[in-house]
């Protein structure tokens, strides 16, 4: 029997955590398609920012939902600790909120002038972007569970993984879009295969740093979810299906599937194992 | 900043009675639960949002083939450095001018981030309010001038109520006398202001050590990791950022511009 | 109990034989404090309880063996001289000689001279045999007094007889008795006898561990004899501390709701022994000691419960008072047995619940069903107002009527409770009873008003006496002023009281100062003459209510005088006489509580000298210690000594039985249990006893209660922060026996006797272990009897099934105790 109890968080924060990893990665590809990438790589942009305005209106309704009214979720706006992960983070999705919108409306509307706008808004939200998709695990590092504290990696962890998933989710929706054939789909890719292998390298580490403490999703009933589910299939074979089957586009869409499988089975495994 | 109030738990003292765990549930308006099979005495295997003082029964036969059957009423420490407080969003948990730790029931949004980080597992999550519950210190009781009703009831003085500069140097001299008495084992729990989470407002004396008693040896503040993971948090996100410029990088620019040349 | 709560903090050991820390855990606080001056703590009991946990030392004894510990402690403290030798010649009759006819147990096979057959006992072994008691005695001089020899060796001194009556109690037969390993025994008495003496003092307490066996009155015994031996009685730190029941049951008792007394403990006259009030009077009278003024109390009782009905002429009623056919008694047990052999056809049950808390509770049930009517007056519906809702009962066969009648509990109503020492507490009421709830007092004072209404004019002589008691306490018809109440209690002056020169001491009506002022001439009225001085009048003429005093301790007044008032005389600690030598000084600076002044000023003014000190002297406060009997405390004893020859029913030395059921045979005798306790018969299968060591019930049990429960659990189950405290209906059993039943920790269990069975969860715990009996390995179970069928909705663990269903209707031969705490049993894993 634990001492610390756990906060008893089910699927509703499971789905707050991917989608607002999702959000937040996707943000930052189409930011830095936007500053770097050139005139084909448009369809990220867009997909990119729109994809992290529709995401976070999501995020919010999943937040008010766990909560049960939405009164609730000003409790939090009604105060501010800049070394609370959670109360910034609440604040911190407003701001990026903004932050999407207005990008996704100059993506789409904004005039051939405003697209130097776009790009300057699109850095600063960037930061924004990467913080919704970390302080997830941030905030379970702040926790009293060992197994989310100890290894300090959480943070670390989602964020890698939210850019990850947010590139997949913008590769699946070119994928689905028929919009293979341009340059975006490609770069997304690659700066893909960056992230899984980023995540690869520091889930190690977290494995390595925990030890028996990873024993709540290395060992039992989450273990095949996570070595079969996480591992296998939502990183090394996404990996593998890059790099070999690059040529084929259909197995590219499968790839971002399972990655997006993957990094809802990494929030999965880690909240459901202490809930 | 009144003078800190504390409690002062004596084990050594404690008979389970459980008067202090009833008085509290009768002074809070704690409505009843379950019990739950512990294999012994105890009703409840942890605090819950329904049990703010919960009698531990803890049987542990010696070497000597004698029994100790270990008896201890735990109670939320009221930290100096409290997880549960640093980690409320909504500002619900807050230090009163007695140095202890209350939760406004009225702005708690039901987050439940407190419950994972109290490091003794304290504060407990109640279902049909949506709200999180834990010991007030009676609350209602010291701001009229009274005891904690648990301490009140107990019919041994194991449960001593005080200001915190008194208690703590008469909690010293108890140990020292048990020292004396042959208790090998006596030590006092979150006693000391420079020992973990910056000494705890109810703490403790034990006859045993305190995983004994469902207590972590070192309880440490959750927040510390906070900063840490940042760090890395923003490293690992410059490491993608890095990937994903090179991945997006037009090569010498030659491919045509996309209007802002 | 002999002394004070508050003054257990002075012990230099305390030897708990009850579970202090659950069952009376404000009291045990003065454990607490002793502990902390650095007092020694023993707590001997078959389970490791709370109070153990707190101990410095368990002494587990197998249920039923206690006769064997104290007997083996009172060998241990003679053979090792640890006794306080001046105190048992001159303050005990050890010095006294008797009878060259008597023969200890130990000469006569574990019986005493006298065993006779009486013929009688309608096949109950035990009745159809009592003691003849003529060796039972002193030797006489010539004035009459008891031959006494003061170096103690004669033979026939007391001293050596009881000698020779423990010689066999050593501390290996303790060990093949009780279990207890020899090494742990000789701890135990070492620990103990040695923390006595002039300068330390030990203290014992007990209740039902050591009363509910049938040697219960001895077992008492027993420990008493163990206290004056080592001169515990009467002084600071000792004494014997009877941790009694119910919040008033002292005061219950004090009145007498009780078959064979009548208020402040006098004889409850008999048909054919009792005639007339002069007989009644030169018999229960005795020759010496303070008892010799009973007349006085006699007749002022029944000044107050006929007033002025009760003259010179009619011997104050005496007549009316109902009187018992024989010595034959009428205790709870009797009761129920008449009731189910239908003798009995009418039953109040005024706050008590015989259908859970009655021994052998099956048989309680059914004799219920065969009453005409049933009245239950309760705080709450109780599983007795609804016996034939008992699992198993159908309803339709039941042809008892029966009438629900709501209480007021005691925030309802003005009142005092008489606590476990003797110190009585007023309590005001808190809130009106809603409704028609009634407070007893209210409730029994206007059915007597009603039912003297409707005999009025009654010629028969049996209804006299009930038509001429008085019941009125105030103006208000309804409602008795309990004060009023308490006054009566107290005693009061029925007419002007002048001294001898013609001066008014007492105008008519007003309260008695002490009991010392009743008189036999009808002049005054009291209902319980201890309790006079409880409530006395003012200079203003107002009653001053004593029990209402809350003065506490200091450091002038550490027994809190001022706190209530304890009868008898607000003495604090009884017997104190005691605490000063032969010359009236204490035995010791440390150990000081009362003392003769020779210079304080005496009862006359010519006169000098007086005890003083830290109490009220229990004692003639002028009679010098020189003076005649100025050196004998024991002023409640005719003798006006320290019994260690106190012949009872079954004997004036206490000897080991085994209890009626059993797993071993006596190893002490041939004589298997007690030969004079008794076992109903006649009651079909209702009451089948286990034949001594039967394969069919190989295991002790003891039944007993939980600190968060109370009693038949009607006030703490239906509550639901107290039924929340337990999981469910439980029994303790040992790790051992677990293993060899292959029962799991929290499992379901079947518990089972002859008389019936239960079904409990299993326990298993480290705090019973099997005993090894005379080599042999005995299991003993522990089974809490708090359950029954009703409970706090939503709690289903608040219900469960009657303990009582388990114990047997047999009693101790003295009070009629049950034996529920020491009988055998059965345990079968799973529902059975
Ligand atoms: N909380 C609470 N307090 C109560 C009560 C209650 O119901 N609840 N009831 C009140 C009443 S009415 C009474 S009479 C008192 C009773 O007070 P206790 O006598 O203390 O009550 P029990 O628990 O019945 O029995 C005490 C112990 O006797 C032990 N025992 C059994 N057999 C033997 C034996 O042969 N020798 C020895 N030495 N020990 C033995 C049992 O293991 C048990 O622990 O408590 C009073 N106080
Ligand atoms: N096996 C086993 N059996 C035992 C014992 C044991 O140790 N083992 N102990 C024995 C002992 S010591 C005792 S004292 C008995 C107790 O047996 P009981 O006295 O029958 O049990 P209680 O539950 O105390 O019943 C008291 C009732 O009085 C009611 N009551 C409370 N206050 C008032 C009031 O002011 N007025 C009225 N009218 N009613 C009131 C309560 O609601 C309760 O129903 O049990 C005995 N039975
Ligand atoms: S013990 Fe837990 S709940 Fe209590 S103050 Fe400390 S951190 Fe908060
Ligand atoms: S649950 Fe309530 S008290 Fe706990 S952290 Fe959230 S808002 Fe604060
Ligand atoms: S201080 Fe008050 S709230 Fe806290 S445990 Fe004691 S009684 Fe309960
Ligand atoms: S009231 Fe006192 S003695 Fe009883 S359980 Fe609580 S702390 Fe222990
Ligand atoms: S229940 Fe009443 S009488 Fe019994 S210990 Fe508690 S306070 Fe004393
Ligand atoms: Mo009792």
């Amino acid at each position: 029997m634990d001492i610390v109890k756990t906060p008893d968080w089910h699927l509703l924060i499971v789905w707050y955590f991917f989608i607002g990893g999702i959000a937040g990665g996707a943000y930052f590809t189409a930011a830095i398609a936007d500053n770097y990438g050139g005139v084909r790589d448009r369809s990220v942009v867009r997909i990119g920012y729109t994809l992290a305005l529709l995401l976070i209106g999501l995020c919010g309704v999943l937040l008010i939902l766990d909560l049960g009214t939405p009164s609730r979720f000003l409790n939090m706006l009604g105060h501010f600790k800049f070394w609370n992960p959670m109360s910034i983070g609440a604040w911190m999705l407003g701001v990026f909120g903004a932050f999407a919108f207005v990008s996704s409306a100059l993506a789409w509307f904004g005039s051939e002038q405003s697209a130097g706008l776009r790009r300057k808004v699109s850095l600063i939200g960037t930061i924004f972007g990467f913080f919704l998709a970390s302080y997830t695990g941030v905030l379970l590092s702040g926790s009293a569970q060992p197994f989310w504290s100890e290894a300090r990696l959480m943070g670390a962890l989602f964020l890698a993984s939210g850019a990850s998933t947010g590139m997949a989710a913008i590769s699946l929706l070119l994928f689905l879009s028929g919009e293979t054939s341009g340059e975006g789909f490609r770069k997304v890719k690659r700066s893909d295969r960056v992230a899984i292998l980023l995540e690869l390298v520091i889930l190690a580490v977290f494995l390595g740093l925990l030890g028996s403490a990873a024993a709540p999703i290395t060992q039992g009933a989450f273990a095949p979810l996570f070595w079969g589910g996480l591992i296998a299939g939502g990183l090394v074979l996404p990996l593998l299906l890059d790099f070999f089957g690059h040529r084929v586009k259909a197995l590219g869409g499968l790839a971002a599937v399972l990655v997006l499988v993957g990094g809802f089975i990494l929030r999965y495994v880690i909240v459901m194992a202490r809930a | 900043m009144a003078r800190t109030l504390a409690m002062f738990t004596d084990t050594s003292l404690c008979i389970g009675c459980r008067a202090c765990q009833v008085a509290c549930k009768q002074w809070n308006e704690l409505p009843m639960e379950q019990p739950e099979w512990t294999g012994g005495y105890q009703n409840q295997s942890h605090f819950t949002d329904k049990t703010y003082r919960l009698v531990r029964f803890i049987e542990k036969p010696q070497a000597n083939g004698q029994l100790q059957w270990l008896l201890m009423s735990d109670v939320c420490k009221h930290c100096a450095q409290a997880g549960c407080l640093d980690a409320c969003p909504t500002g619900a948990i807050y230090r009163t001018e007695y140095g202890t730790v209350n939760i406004n029931q009225d702005v708690c949004n039901g987050c439940r981030y407190c419950v994972s980080s109290c490091p003794f597992g304290v504060v407990a999550y109640n279902h049909d309010t949506g709200r999180a519950n834990k010991c007030t210190f009676c609350n209602d009781r010291i701001h009229n001038g009274l005891g904690p009703a648990c301490a009140k009831t107990c019919p041994t003085e194991s449960i001593q109520f005080g200001f915190r500069d008194e208690l703590v140097p008469k909690a010293e001299k108890r140990l020292a006398k048990l020292k004396e008495m042959g208790y090998a084992g006596a030590q006092l729990y979150g006693a000391d202001t420079n020992g973990p989470l910056g000494g705890l407002n109810a703490f403790f004396l034990l006859l045993d050590q305190p995983t004994t008693y469902h207590l972590p040896e070192k309880p440490l503040l959750p927040q510390r990791n906070v900063l840490v993971d940042s760090l890395l948090s923003v490293g690992s996100a410059l490491l993608v950022g890095v990937g994903a410029v090179l991945a997006f990088r037009e090569r010498g620019g030659k491919e045509g511009g996309d209007g802002h040349r | 109990m002999t002394t004070n709560l508050i003054d257990i903090q002075h012990s230099d050991v305390i030897m708990a034989t009850s579970n202090f820390a659950e069952n009376h855990p404000v009291g045990f606080q003065w454990v607490m404090k002793a502990k902390e001056r650095g007092a020694k703590f023993i707590h001997v009991d078959p389970r490791f309880t709370r109070t153990s946990s707190v101990a410095d030392l368990h002494v587990p004894l197998r249920s039923g063996t206690n006769i064997a510990f104290f007997g083996g402690l009172i060998n241990y403290a003679i053979q090792n001289n640890l006794y306080f030798k001046d105190y048992v010649t001159h303050y005990t009759n050890a010095s006294f000689l008797i009878d060259p006819a008597f023969k200890t147990a130990t000469d006569g096979g574990g019986l005493f001279t006298g065993l006779e057959q009486t013929g009688k006992g309608g096949g109950d072994p035990h009745l159809a045999q009592t003691y003849k008691r003529d060796s039972w005695k002193y030797q006489l001089d010539g004035e009459g007094n008891p031959k006494r020899d003061l170096t103690l060796k004669d033979p026939h001194t007391v001293f050596q007889l009881l000698k020779r009556h423990y010689s066999r109690y050593t501390p290996e037969m303790v060990e093949r008795v009780c279990g207890i390993p020899k090494e742990k025994f000789v701890q135990a008495a070492k620990l103990y006898c040695e923390n006595s003496g002039p300068e330390k003092t030990g203290t014992i307490t007990y209740a039902l561990n050591l009363t509910q066996h049938t040697n219960g009155v001895q077992n008492i015994r027993s420990l008493c004899m163990l206290q004056i031996l080592l001169g515990n009685i009467g002084r600071p730190g000792g004494g014997v501390v009877a941790l009694r029941g119910h919040a008033n049951v002292q005061g219950a008792t004090d009145l007498e709701l009780l078959y064979h007394e009548l208020p402040g403990y006098l004889p409850m006259p008999l048909r054919d022994a009792h005639p007339d009030y002069k007989t009644y009077l030169e018999k229960v009278t005795p020759k010496g000691g303070f008892w010799v003024n009973l007349p006085k109390f006699s007749v002022s009782l029944l000044k107050a419960f006929y007033g002025d009905a009760a003259t010179k002429d009619n011997e104050f009623g005496y007549q009316w008072l109902p009187k018992r056919a024989s010595a034959d008694a009428y205790s709870h047990q009797h009761m129920f047995v008449d009731m189910y052999k239908g003798v009995i056809k009418g039953f109040l049950a005024d706050g008590q619940n015989p259908a859970v808390g009655g021994p052998n509770a099956k048989l309680a049930r059914a004799a219920m069903g065969k009453l005409e009517w049933l009245v239950v007056k309760d705080i709450f519906i109780t599983e007795t107002a609804e016996f034939w809702k008992a699992p198993g009962t159908n309803a339709k066969d039941i042809k008892t009527e029966v009438f629900f009648l709501p209480a007021a509990p005691a925030a309802e109503k003005d009142g005092s409770l008489t606590n476990t020492m003797r110190l009585i507490q007023w309590h005001e009421r808190a809130v009106k009873p809603p409704g028609d709830v009634t407070s007893d007092a209210e409730f029994f004072v206007s059915l007597a008003k009603r039912l003297q209404k409707m005999y009025a004019g009654s010629k028969k002589e049996r209804d006299k006496g009930f038509l001429a008691a008085s019941f009125d306490y105030g103006s208000d018809p309804k409602e008795p002023n309990m004060e009023l109440v308490l006054k009566e209690i107290n005693g009061f002056a029925t007419e002007d009281i002048t001294d001898k020169d013609g001066k008014v001491v007492y105008k008519k009506g007003q309260a008695l100062n002490t009991f010392a002022h009743m008189t036999d001439d009808g002049k005054t009225a009291g209902g319980c003459w201890i309790y006079t001085g409880v409530t006395v009048e003012g200079p203003d003429g107002k009653l001053i209510n004593k029990a209402n005093a809350r003065k506490p301790a200091d450091d002038k007044d550490y027994l809190a005088h001022g706190w209530g008032f304890a009868w008898p005389a607000n003495r604090r600690i009884l017997y104190n006489r005691a605490s000063a030598d032969l010359k009236g000084k204490p035995w010791s600076e440390k150990k000081k509580l009362i003392w003769w002044d020779p210079e304080a000023p005496g009862n006359e003014p010519d006169k000098k000298g007086k005890w003083v000190g830290l109490d009220v002297p229990d004692f003639n406060a002028f009679l010098a210690p020189d003076a005649k009997n100025g050196d004998k405390p024991f002023i409640m004893r005719a003798d006006l000594v320290g019994a260690f020859f106190g012949p009872l029913n079954d004997g004036p030395f206490p000897e080991h039985y085994e209890p009626i059921e059993s797993p071993t045979k006596n190893l002490l005798s041939k004589q298997q249990n007690n030969p004079v306790a008794k076992i109903w018969q006649g009651l079909d299968d209702k009451n089948a006893i286990a034949p001594v060591g039967s394969p069919d019930f190989p295991y002790v049990i003891t039944t007993y209660r939980l600190t968060e429960h109370h009693l038949s659990g009607v006030m703490s189950r239906q509550l639901p922060m107290l039924a929340e405290l337990f999981h469910s209906h439980f029994a303790e059993i040992s790790h051992e026996l677990a293993a060899e039943l292959g029962i799991q920790n929290g499992e379901k269990i079947t518990v089972l006797s002859p008389r019936g069975k239960v079904h409990v969860t299993a326990m298993v715990t480290h705090r019973l272990k099997p005993f090894m009996i005379d080599g042999k390995k005995v299991h003993q179970i522990g089974v809490p009897w708090h359950w029954g069928y009703n409970g706090t909705p939503g709690l289903p663990g608040s219900k469960g099934d009657i303990t009582n269903d388990l114990s047997a209707t047999v009693a101790d031969p003295t009070v009629y105790i049950q034996e529920t705490k020491a009988f055998v049993c059965n345990v079968k894993k799973g529902v059975v």
